[in-house]
């Protein structure tokens, strides 16, 4: 039995050199075993492969995306927290170029200014008239008839009080009745509003005076609610109706009343309250301006008046206040009497007040 | 008055003033003085009429008592049409929102006329319309929101 092992062995031996030496001469074996079984693994090993790496793709993507996906979240917010910011911050540009325009309103000597936000146009089922809501009241020291500006020139004047809010009247409404004179020609004239979207009328002004268009309206100060001088209208068309002893005058606000956002309010400080105390005694007869005829001088003296009625408490009720020789034109005032039509007129231009900036 | 209740009548409030000033001329309170008639003890509609009334006079531009007139003449409406309508019906809230169309045309012109303002009258009309349009909506869509308000017996 141990021989035959050991002639097995022997054999096995034999053959296994011989293969071994024919396949190193002849490379057969490598060949089939390349074909064959290098070619399975293959087959095996590159799906197995695939699925690998794509797992492993998959799960770098996945743990990839989530990062950027967290990434892109934060990004995301920063842009929107970017975004806002640059909103607030073109928002507070925009209202420090409102502002700075508002506070180079240069008001007369005597008067001082304050600004004020506006909270709402007409509000609720009883506002009739045209009206402005404003964020200050009587405990900012508004009261009735406080004249309301804005850069380009008058808004209106405070209507109603409440302690930390307004109601402004604007010179659009039919209600609202401002003495005015034209820049350049010095025509005297009743500013009326006409309601929204509606231009303004300049009413009294008699035939035969000249008025252009184009001409910028300010206010005379007859009506001792604004200061003399502001801008308030701008004339577009000048032509007459019929048999109307008065031209029809219309102008147009130098103010877009939906894109107010803030106003200012004029006072009067103390001197010059005190002036105009003193100054409030009935004028002579022969001061009244004799450019208008006697109803429309009378009309432009009751006008303020008007409006107040509701609160006669604080209105002036009578004509007499009206210090009516300080603007008289084109005929002499009781300072004027003697002075050239030239001279007169280039004395008034200096003192018209300049409200937009230059 | 339930704590509900009384969160539901601050936002209306809240909300109709801010309606108000988004569409001036147009009462959006008057919905909820009907529907707190309708659906409250009397004592809420008198409160809140009260604090509503305040509210129009204050910013309003007339004198005093226009808002008096018009929540006045609304609650004697009301009381009148319940007798002949279903005081739910959408079609009597309607017939309210014509009268209150027209009695905000009226009542504005007289009583601008009796101050001696002038005011555009096509304006004047344009928000008649619109608070007849807008009225039986927002009742019904605020008579919606009151049914279901939490610890509300008539929910649903």
């Amino acid at each position: 039995m141990p021989q035959r092992i050991a002639i097995g062995l022997l054999i096995g031996l034999f053959l296994y050199l011989g293969l071994f030496t024919w396949n190193i001469r002849t490379g057969y074996v490598d060949t089939l075993a390349s074909h064959t079984g290098l070619e399975f693994a293959r087959w095996i090993l590159a799906p197995g492969k695939w699925v690998h790496a794509q797992t492993t793709s998959f799960l770098n993507r996945y743990l990839y995306f989530v990062g950027i996906r967290q990434e892109n979240d934060q990004l995301r917010q920063q842009l929107d927290a970017a975004k806002l910011e640059l909103v607030n911050l073109r928002e507070d540009a925009t209202e420090v170029q409102r502002l700075r325009r508002l506070l180079a309103i240069t008001p007369p000597g005597e008067w001082t200014r304050q600004g004020a936000r506006v909270l709402s146009q007409r509000l609720g089922p009883n506002a009739a008239l045209e009206t402005l809501l404003i964020d200050k009241g009587s405990a900012s020291a508004v009261v009735v008839n406080t004249p309301v500006v804005v850069p380009e020139g008058v808004v209106g004047r405070v209507l109603r009080l409440a302690p930390d809010a307004a109601t402004v009247l604007l010179i659009t409404d039919p209600n609202s009745h401002i003495p005015v004179v034209s820049q350049t020609n010095r025509i005297q004239g009743i500013l009326k509003g006409q309601g929204p979207n509606h231009d303004l009328l300049m009413e009294y002004v008699p035939q035969g005076v000249s008025v252009e268009a184009g001409e910028i309206l300010v206010t005379s100060g007859l009506a001792d609610i604004f200061p003399k001088g502001l801008p308030v209208a701008r004339v577009t068309a000048v032509g007459r109706s019929g048999s109307s002893l008065f031209q029809v005058i219309q102008a147009v606000p130098l103010f877009e009343p939906r894109q107010l956002e803030e106003v200012a309010l004029l006072f009067r400080s103390p001197d010059g309250a005190r002036a105009a105390a003193s100054e409030a005694a009935p004028p002579p007869a022969a001061a009244l301006p004799q450019s208008l005829p006697a109803p429309t001088a009378a009309k432009a003296a009751v006008t303020p008046s008007r409006p107040v009625a509701v609160q006669p408490s604080v209105a002036p009720a009578a004509p007499a206040p009206t210090p009516a020789p300080t603007v008289a034109s084109p005929a002499p005032a009781s300072d004027g009497a003697t002075a050239p039509p030239a001279l007169e007129k280039r004395h008034r231009k200096s003192k018209t007040i300049r409200i937009m900036p230059q | 008055m339930r704590p509900s209740s009384i969160v539901f009548w601050a936002l209306f409030t809240l909300a109709g003033g801010w309606m108000q000033s988004v569409i001036p001329g147009v009462d959006f309170l008057a919905p909820g003085f009907i529907l707190a008639m309708q659906e409250e003890k009397w004592t809420v509609p008198v409160w809140l009429g009260i604090i509503w009334l305040f509210i129009q006079e204050g910013t309003g531009s007339l004198a005093f008592g226009t808002g008096l007139l018009w929540y006045g003449m609304l609650a004697g409406l009301y009381f009148f049409g319940h007798w002949l309508f279903e005081a739910r019906n959408f079609l009597f809230m309607f017939i309210l929102g014509l009268c209150l169309g027209t009695m905000h045309f009226l009542l504005i012109n007289v009583m601008a006329v009796l101050q001696d303002w002038s005011i555009p009258l096509q304006r004047l009309l344009l928000e008649s319309i619109l608070q007849i349009l807008i009225f039986p909506v927002e009742w019904g869509l605020i008579y919606l929101i009151h049914q279901h308000l939490p610890a509300n017996n008539h929910a649903a």
